[in-house]
């Protein structure tokens, strides 16, 4: 009964089919040693993250109660909910939680969508296709310190943005320097960088469909965009509800980009909530305060994660 | 009926051709832009530095390999890459392994409360570094019998400035183990069930039948655990102090001083730096079956 | 491939990585506390690097025979890292950092007062940097020590000037003056300045600097003298944010690019040397660096120049980063000996020469470094006009607001005295916050 696939190509089993193929003996209950096994293989990697990752999550929360100061030598004291109750009243964090938002749907739909034409687009045996593969991959791995350098001098007044729009005679763009233009600059540049990682995720996916529900549905006579539709998106479904989960919890923690090409500004267009929080912990030694603003933006995330993952898992969920 | 039959297929012969070649217009296209800012860095790489980014094309007019020589010799990235190889090889070794079984659990072997504890591991995703990045370096510190510490980790200074520190934040990503769980959930429980009635045991079932076959999950495993211990910078800055110790990240951040920037050496250096995981990506994703068995997919 | 996915592979490979984790952690570096001095120096320069590998730490470590573990980090970077070490309990004995966050190190208590170590030294070397330690103060005792001086100074381009029909070298008395001439080197097309005769730095923090800088040539001054509250809410002050206004707003405008950060652009992208500026205020080093682009380059420096009813102009300039030592070091003593021998004139002159700085020691004037470079020697000249950024509890967090409003006012959207107002009450409440 080998597949080549792991999806369900074999009829399903006749209903009332005795659960143990009708032998007797000695009962064993199916459902507890499963359970037991599950408990097993998630053990290690589940104790792992909780202690290592999991447990300083629960550190942060408490010390957002506090006015922890790492440089401070004076044990925290404890504010409650002041923390909580500064930065909702701080149009600085509100107006980063609006650019934060702004940012994610800037972002999500260009990456998604494209990572989904290029993985399809690389899924063909072609001579040289890992080599495609690589080079559409290539962005996400070069070292963001030094590549963000070379989109700072393309967005720069005499770079290679400015230069292109002058080789068809139009005008001259101050990119990262207006304010309605910073916002899309910097999500181009992560657009670009993170395009090759969901094309990844979305091969991978894509590869788990078998060729035979293809065939089935050519042979009822649906073209290339019903096969899409019909085959490769339920197909795919549990991979790409996965990007998107990723790309929002990912995206909403942008910093890096905002860091190298604009420092928040100008005016604040791009002044992230991580950014924020990275000010505050570091440059301002407000870690208490850093871990509030950290956690109403991991609240925000874990919602729209959920409520994806959710709408997007369907019928076949386990 | 035929001759329709026939027409049909001349013209879907031709549309598909036309369909193909455009295709491939568009993936070179796509290749081209991705790779540009790519092409600018080796440009300036090879560009003598204090004329990094005054060339008007391309190609550098004066091309030179003194940066090369720079990086290599002054960001000490010999060792540097030496260190994040060996992270490398833990991080995706343990990550291939633990986190691909606790997603193909979580997705086929239920148990009580399995939901709760994925979604809290999940959630560690979405704070940010820089909340959690204290206490886990506190933690390091006091990891007990090692660096000098005792039972209780006080007294040393436990894994700060070693490889296992580096790895330690990285061992089993919790994105790895949510997306092992989508990949497994589109699995057909079928085969599992008739192997557990033929008497198999869950590792067996797991290893021999599921594994197998997936193939591109830990393709992508591989090569995300890959890549997260590569372009790490906050963490390698903060528990390393010795040169002896640092990852490629930092080394590249040494042409980075008092906002001066040696962008030749810099461009250099990342060049050399990405050469490897380009190698690694090359090397895994052969493990994304080019369709040769899967025959040719429509468009 | 299939190699990889067999299952005895992956025991085999998971035995190992657990193995080598172990090995690795407890065959790590030191050891429980160790004696060795440990050094985080701020700045990264392979020239920096290579002095102290190479000749500093042999040399110290023979002498005194204490190892010596440097660190090297961008200073940037120090910060987070140095977070994390006092949250842990093992910060450095020896750190550095710039002068503007040494204030908070004070309130903290994490650093140790350096005034009887000064003391100590010999007269005429206390006298040789003087004008390097000034800024190292913090309510008047010694805390850093700074290893070379940083200022940004009016710089021009003298084929600029001949072209307008002016004499190459820049002679007027005052800012409004040097606006006029600004005026004639502008180069506009329609409403938009393609070269600047006049740009000054308006990204943050630049455009806070180049406020004080021109606060200051006014006669105005940042913060009152106790530290305690912001003093430029003045006429001085207004004129001076009037005339930064004025650079870019209105129809006679001199200045472009508002709000880029050039001064961090490499050497052959700086507005100067794409004929997109005439005149800049730029930090030194960046000045030099032209040079280095261009040889060809006619690169000169004005002097300092008075606003209004001044008399004396200023620049922003003052102590570099440098080092502090933690009040946590267990050989005070020692941390102060290595410190000292970098301010020796030998190993003080090889640190700024190879990153590029004005030296900190007055005596230098001597040395080739500075007396074969007439860009440098005009540095020098320069130093008594040089006036630093505050150096008080508070002072990050009130400089970054002052740089946001100002950005507002460079864009019209506040007028000068309404951004002055705002930032009073920014900068005010910021160094009462930190003074707790």
């Amino acid at each position: 009964m080998m597949s080549t696939t792991l999806r369900a190509t074999a009829p399903p089993r006749p209903a009332g089919a005795a659960q143990n193929g009708g032998r007797r003996g000695p009962r064993r209950s199916p459902s507890s040693h499963i359970r037991m096994t599950g408990w097993l293989f998630v053990a290690p990697a589940a104790v792992y993250v909780g202690v290592f990752h999991l447990f300083p999550v629960l550190y942060g929360l408490v010390l957002s109660f506090t006015d922890y100061s790492p440089i401070s030598r004076a044990a925290p004291d404890f504010l409650g909910l002041d923390n909580y109750a500064v930065i909702f009243a701080d149009p600085e964090f509100l107006n980063a939680l609006r650019v934060t938002g702004t940012y994610v749907l800037m972002v999500l739909p260009p990456l998604v969508i494209g990572g989904l034409l290029l993985a399809i687009l690389i899924n063909r045996p072609f001579f040289g296709v890992g080599f495609v593969r690589a080079a559409l991959y290539i962005p996400y791995i070069i070292s963001l310190t030094a590549v963000s350098l070379i989109w700072l001098w393309m967005y720069s007044q005499s770079g290679f943005f400015n230069q292109f729009l002058d080789a068809f005679g139009l005008p001259e763009q101050r990119w990262l320097l207006e304010s309605t233009t910073a916002l899309p600059a910097a999500a181009a540049m992560r657009i670009w960088t993170a395009l090759g990682s969901n094309m990844v995720l979305l091969l991978a996916g894509l590869q788990s469909v078998p060729k035979e529900l293809y065939e089935a549905a050519h042979m009822d006579g649906a073209g290339r965009w019903g096969q899409f539709l019909h085959v490769t998106l339920p197909g795919i479904r549990p991979v790409l509800t996965f990007v998107v989960a990723m790309d929002i919890i990912w995206i909403a923690q942008g910093f890096a980009e905002v860091f190298v090409l604009t420092r928040g500004g100008p005016l604040g267009s791009t002044t992230t909530v991580n950014y924020l929080i990275w000010t505050e912990a570091f440059q301002y030694n407000q870690m208490g305060s850093a871990s509030a603003m950290a956690f109403v933006l991991f609240a925000c995330i874990m919602v729209f994660a959920l409520i994806t993952v959710r709408s997007m898992s369907g019928r076949n969920s386990r | 009926m035929t001759t329709v039959a026939m027409k049909k297929t001349g013209s879907i012969k031709r549309s598909r051709t036309i369909g193909r070649s455009g295709l491939s217009v568009a993936l070179v296209a796509a290749c081209v832009l991705m790779l540009i800012p790519f092409m600018w860095m080796v440009s300036i790489a090879f560009t003598p530095p204090e004329q990094a980014f005054g060339e008007v094309g391309l190609i550098p007019s004066d091309p030179t390999l003194e940066n090369f020589s720079t990086a290599l010799h002054d960001a000490n990235l010999l060792t540097a890459l030496r260190n994040s190889a060996i992270v490398a090889v833990i991080v995706v070794a343990l990550n291939c392994v633990l986190a691909i079984l606790a997603g193909y659990a979580f997705a086929m072997l239920p148990f009580r409360g399995s939901g709760a504890v994925f979604w809290a591991l999940v959630a560690t995703t979405a704070v940010p570094s820089s909340v959690t990045i204290i206490p886990q370096f506190l933690m390091t510190r006091a990891i007990p019998l090692a660096g000098g510490n005792d039972i209780l980790g006080n007294g040393g200074s436990g894994l700060l400035d070693t490889i296992a520190g580096l790895a330690l934040p990285h061992l089993v990503s919790a994105m790895n183990i949510f997306l092992a769980r989508q990949y497994f959930q589109s699995a057909s429980v079928e085969m599992a069930e008739a192997a557990r009635i033929d008497g198999a045991g869950e590792w067996r079932i797991f290893s021999r039948i599921y594994l197998p076959l997936a193939k591109p999950l830990v393709a992508v495993v591989g090569i995300f655990a890959f890549t997260a211990v590569w372009d790490d910078f906050l963490w390698p800055l903060v528990i390393t102090t010795s040169r002896e110790s640092q990852t490629v990240q930092l080394a590249l951040a040494s042409f980075r001083s008092d906002g001066i920037v040696q962008y030749g050496p810099l461009m250099a250096g990342a060049v050399l730096v990405s050469l490897p995981v380009i190698a690694i990506f090359l090397m895994y994703q052969r493990g994304f079956i080019s369709g040769l068995t899967e025959g040719s997919v429509k468009g | 491939m299939d190699v990889l996915r067999s299952r005895r592979f992956r025991t085999a490979a998971a035995g190992l990585s657990l193995t080598a984790l172990a090995l690795t952690g407890c065959s790590g570096s030191q050891g429980g506390e160790s004696d060795a001095l440990t050094v985080w120096f701020p700045g990264t320069n392979p020239a920096e690097v290579e002095l102290m590998t190479d000749t500093i730490v042999p040399a110290f470590e023979e002498k005194t025979g204490v190892p010596v573990e440097v660190t090297y980090l961008d200073y940037a970077d120090l910060s987070t890292k140095l977070n994390a070490a006092f949250a842990a309990g093992n910060a450095p004995d020896i750190f550095g950092h710039g002068p503007a966050a040494v204030s908070d190190f004070v309130i903290n208590e994490r650093i140790e007062p350096l005034d009887d170590y000064v003391a100590a030294m010999p007269e005429s070397d206390q006298q040789d940097l003087a004008d390097a330690f000034t800024g190292g103060q913090v309510d008047g005792s010694q805390y850093l020590i700074p290893l070379s001086i940083q200022s940004a100074v009016l710089a021009y381009d003298r084929s600029d000037l001949r072209e307008a029909g002016l004499d190459d070298e820049l002679d007027v008395g005052s800012w409004e003056e040097l606006l006029e001439v600004a005026d004639r080197l502008t180069v506009r097309d329609g409403d938009r300045v393609d070269r600047a005769g006049l740009l000054l730095p308006s990204a943050s923090p630049g455009n806070q600097q180049t406020f004080l800088t021109l606060l200051a040539s006014a006669g105005g001054q940042l913060i009152s003298d106790d530290g305690q509250r912001s003093a430029f809410n003045t006429p001085e002050g207004l004129a001076a944010l009037e005339y930064f206004v004025d650079t870019y707003q209105g129809d006679s405008a001199v200045g472009n690019n508002l709000g880029a950060q050039w001064t961090d652009s490499p050497a052959t992208q700086q507005p100067l040397l794409l004929d997109q500026a005439a005149m800049a205020i730029m930090p030194t080093f960046r000045v030099s660096s032209l040079l280095d682009a261009d040889p060809e380059f006619e690169v000169a420096v004005a002097p300092p120049l008075p606003l209004g009813d001044s008399e004396e102009g200023r620049y922003l300039g003052g102590a570099g980063p440098g080092l502090m030592i933690s009040a946590d070091a267990r050989d005070k003593d020692l941390a102060w000996d290595f410190i000292e021998y970098l301010l020796t004139p030998e190993i003080s002159s090889q640190y700024v020469e190879g990153i590029g700085a004005i030296p900190a020691r007055k005596s230098a004037v001597d040395t080739p470094y500075v007396a074969d470079d007439p860009l440098m020697s005009d540095y020098v000249s320069l130093i008594p006009d040089y006036v630093p950024n505050p150096s008080v509890p508070g002072w990050i967090v009130a400089r970054d607001s002052m740089a946001a409003i100002l950005e507002q006012a460079l864009n019209a959207q506040l007028t000068p005295q309404e951004a002055l107002d705002q930032m009073q009450v920014e900068v005010d409440d910021a160094l009462a916050q930190a003074r707790g």
